[in-house]
């Protein structure tokens, strides 16, 4: 007597495995990667080994070599950025301010921004760094 | 008379449009996502109102920060190293020292971290930057 086995479908096994190793992938990419918006212009920051793990939230206000300014990823104008804040700050009394100046960005540029933070009533505003020196 | 049509074998749950879902997924956090390792630095403390109490500042160092980024303590240019040395000796003398750093304008934000750094690693607790205004 013969006996017919059913045919197995020779494709389920290999698509599992596709299915395991991109959704490996994916949950790597979404845990190691950050969703911060990147500013218009290059910044890297100053490089520091006390700095403390940044949390993520709150808003980000990046500053170029030459003083460009850009608020979460946008370029804007110096006079159009404290309405910009204090529209966000509105919105969230707890926000965050974290200014990410370029390392070669002058202080006159930088420090007032704080001081405008501090002064429009953000309650944190942190300096962003990088421990990596060949960042 | 009556049909009977032969009964459709159950559909199987096609697996290929969640690939391709599972897929841009994939891409689009490979392509959106920065790799930055970025820490932070307090600029401004978070208030802790007023209820605090005042600790009387026990002494004050005051750093000026030229505007090629070097430091400057009781008119004395110091590199990193000695100028850590130096606060790590004022802080073990006294323990609230206050720490207060006036910076250049013209000085990069790196020169600023660094002293930041510094002082941090030196264990000042206590520390201002401070920024000169213009006056009207």
């Amino acid at each position: 007597m013969k006996l017919n086995r059913p045919a197995r479908n020779p494709h389920s096994e290999t698509i599992i495995a596709l299915i395991d190793v991109v959704f490996f992938l994916l949950v790597f990419f979404m845990l190691i990667g950050r969703m911060d918006a990147t500013a218009p212009f290059d910044v890297r920051p100053a490089t520091a080994v006390t700095g403390r793990d940044m949390p993520s939230g709150g808003v980000t206000l990046a500053i170029s070599a030459q003083g460009a300014l850009a608020l979460d990823g946008e370029a804007i104008a110096r006079s159009a950025l404290s309405p910009a804040l204090s529209a966000l700050l509105a919105d969230d009394p707890e926000l965050r301010l974290r200014i990410n100046a370029h390392r070669a960005a002058e202080l006159r540029k930088v420090l007032p921004l704080v001081a405008e933070g501090e002064a429009l009533g953000f309650r944190e505003v942190v300096l962003v760094v990088t421990p990596e020196t060949d960042g | 008379m009556t049909l009977n049509r032969p009964a459709r074998p159950r559909a199987l749950i096609s697996l290929v449009p969640m690939i391709d879902v599972m897929l841009i997924l994939l891409v689009f956090f490979m392509v959106t996502s920065t790799y930055l390792n970025l820490d932070m630095i307090p600029a401004v403390k978070p208030s802790k109102g007023a209820a605090g109490t005042p600790q009387s500042p026990a002494g004050t160092l005051m750093i000026r920060l030229g505007a090629a980024g070097v430091p400057v303590l009781r008119g004395t240019a110091l590199d990193a190293e000695t100028l850590q040395a130096a606060l790590a000796a004022a802080v073990a003398g006294e323990p609230l020292t206050q720490v207060v750093i006036l910076p250049s304008g013209a000085a990069q934000t790196q020169a600023l971290i660094t002293v930041m750094d510094s002082a941090a690693l030196a264990g000042v607790t206590r520390l201002r930057v401070l920024r000169l205004e213009a006056a009207p």
